[in-house]
């Protein structure tokens, strides 16, 4: 340090100017190492210039990006309706109890109800005309696909095959989540193909992200209902967080039913 | 050109590509020029703050540092200096490291990429390259 010191404390002169008194423009190192190399003043120069450069390029980048003109405004359709949080039905939309489901494509729980419980569900309950069942989408933040998953449903839906894809969405879980790939698409699409849908439309619709502001406001509806986890299910005046078996499915459905019957007689009279 | 013009020359790169950066996090840019991968996610993500200041703030003043002990490296009266040689390889050297951490909280925490800040991690890891055959130079000619 006291070396770099004394060389330091020489301003104006040259760099080789802390060298012992009489050596004067004796090289400092011993023979063989090379002296390090001084540029020239042209070198100086241009480099200096260089400098400038690069500072005037960046200036000139951040200056246009500050000022980068913004869209300027565009026209639409002041009639376009907010999309609602509709879900998807099976069933008849009039049966006596209206079964509402929020679920994750990704959600594990969510596939067990579809594969388990599901189909006992829709032959014995939706079938016979005594519920509909709603699903609306309730993707959660900790799943890396389940958007992805939605977003490929809503576009089976547009060519009326939510169901099929639903089903076959859940069914091969895990080979589309976020656990397996990070490029849920190619499975999609397989999917989409096996359960016929014109596969054109559908991709170009899965690219666009056609309906994600209907999945958006599918989501919403769920916070509005305080959702906390999926799947989630109401049934009648109930509420009811997890997967369920098909007993328990249909003792709520029951009590559901029960509750509504009496109702039903009553309005009757007042009808006549 | 030696070789400390040309760190002061990546370094001043560094300067506007952190000035760049620490302008969007302050609001003064809209949006970022990020053709590939996700600039926002990685600079509105919480790892974008460091001890109260954007980690675009910090890179602007350890920019402007470099910056300046390179400028004063060129300067006849230390051109000599093994002293800027050293400076100059800690600084790079604590570049690499801290820029090393940044791409891995992009590839396995945030997961996403800005490609600012890859482009900053290799401008440092080149500076790093070049300031530590720099100072074997000088270390030579010291000997």
């Amino acid at each position: 340090m006291a070396k770099e010191r004394k060389e330091t404390g020489k301003s104006g002169k040259s760099a080789g100017s802390d060298r012992p008194k009489g050596s004067a423009r004796a090289t400092p190192v011993p023979a063989g190492k090379p002296p390090a190399a001084k540029p020239s003043k042209q070198n100086t120069q241009r480099f200096y210039g260089s400098l400038g450069l690069v500072a005037l390029v960046g200036a000139v980048f951040i200056a246009y990006q500050m000022n980068r003109p913004k869209a300027g405004p565009t026209t639409i359709d002041p009639n376009t309706p907010l999309p609602k949080a509709e879900g998807y039905v099976v069933g008849n939309p009039a049966a006596p109890v209206q079964v509402i489901e929020f679920a994750d494509f990704e959600c594990p729980a969510c596939a067990n109800f579809v594969t388990i419980t599901e189909p006992d569900v829709r032959k014995r309950l939706v079938e016979t005309g005594q519920i509909s069942l709603r699903f609306i989408d309730f993707p959660l933040p900790i799943h890396r696909n389940t958007w992805e998953a939605s977003n490929a449903a809503a576009c089976a839906n547009e060519q009326g095959k939510f169901w099929e894809m639903h089903d076959a969405i859940f069914a091969n879980q895990d080979r589309w989540s976020g656990v397996t790939t990070t490029r849920p698409k190619p499975e999609l699409q397989r999917l989409a193909k096996e359960v016929g849908l014109d596969e054109g439309k559908w991709e170009d619709c899965y690219d666009e992200k056609k309906y994600n502001l209907n999945i958006v406001a599918n989501q919403k509806e769920g916070e509005r209902r305080l959702v906390s986890q999926t799947p989630t299910f109401i049934i009648g005046s109930k509420m009811l967080p997890g997967s369920l078996s098909y007993d328990t499915f249909k003792a709520y459905v029951d009590t559901a039913l029960a509750a509504v019957k009496p109702a039903a007689d009553s309005a009757q009279p007042a009808s006549k | 050109m030696t070789k400390r013009m040309l760190l002061a020359l990546l370094a001043m790169a560094g300067v506007a590509i952190a000035a760049y950066l620490t302008l969007y996090k302050t609001g003064a840019i809209g949006e970022l020029a990020c053709t590939v991968g996700s600039c926002e996610t990685v600079n509105t993500s919480k790892w974008s703050m460091l001890a109260g200041m954007p980690v675009a703030a910090w890179g602007l003043a350890y920019y402007v540092l470099l910056l300046a002990v390179a400028l004063a490296g060129v300067q006849e009266r230390w051109s000599e200096s093994l002293a800027v040689s050293r400076a100059l390889l800690v600084l790079t050297v604590w570049g690499v490291l801290f820029s090393g951490w940044l791409t891995y909280l992009e590839l396995f925490v945030i997961h996403a990429i800005c490609v600012w800040c890859v482009t900053s991690a290799v401008l440092v890891t080149v500076m790093c390259v070049v300031s530590a055959i720099e100072y074997r130079e000088q270390v030579a000619v010291h000997r």
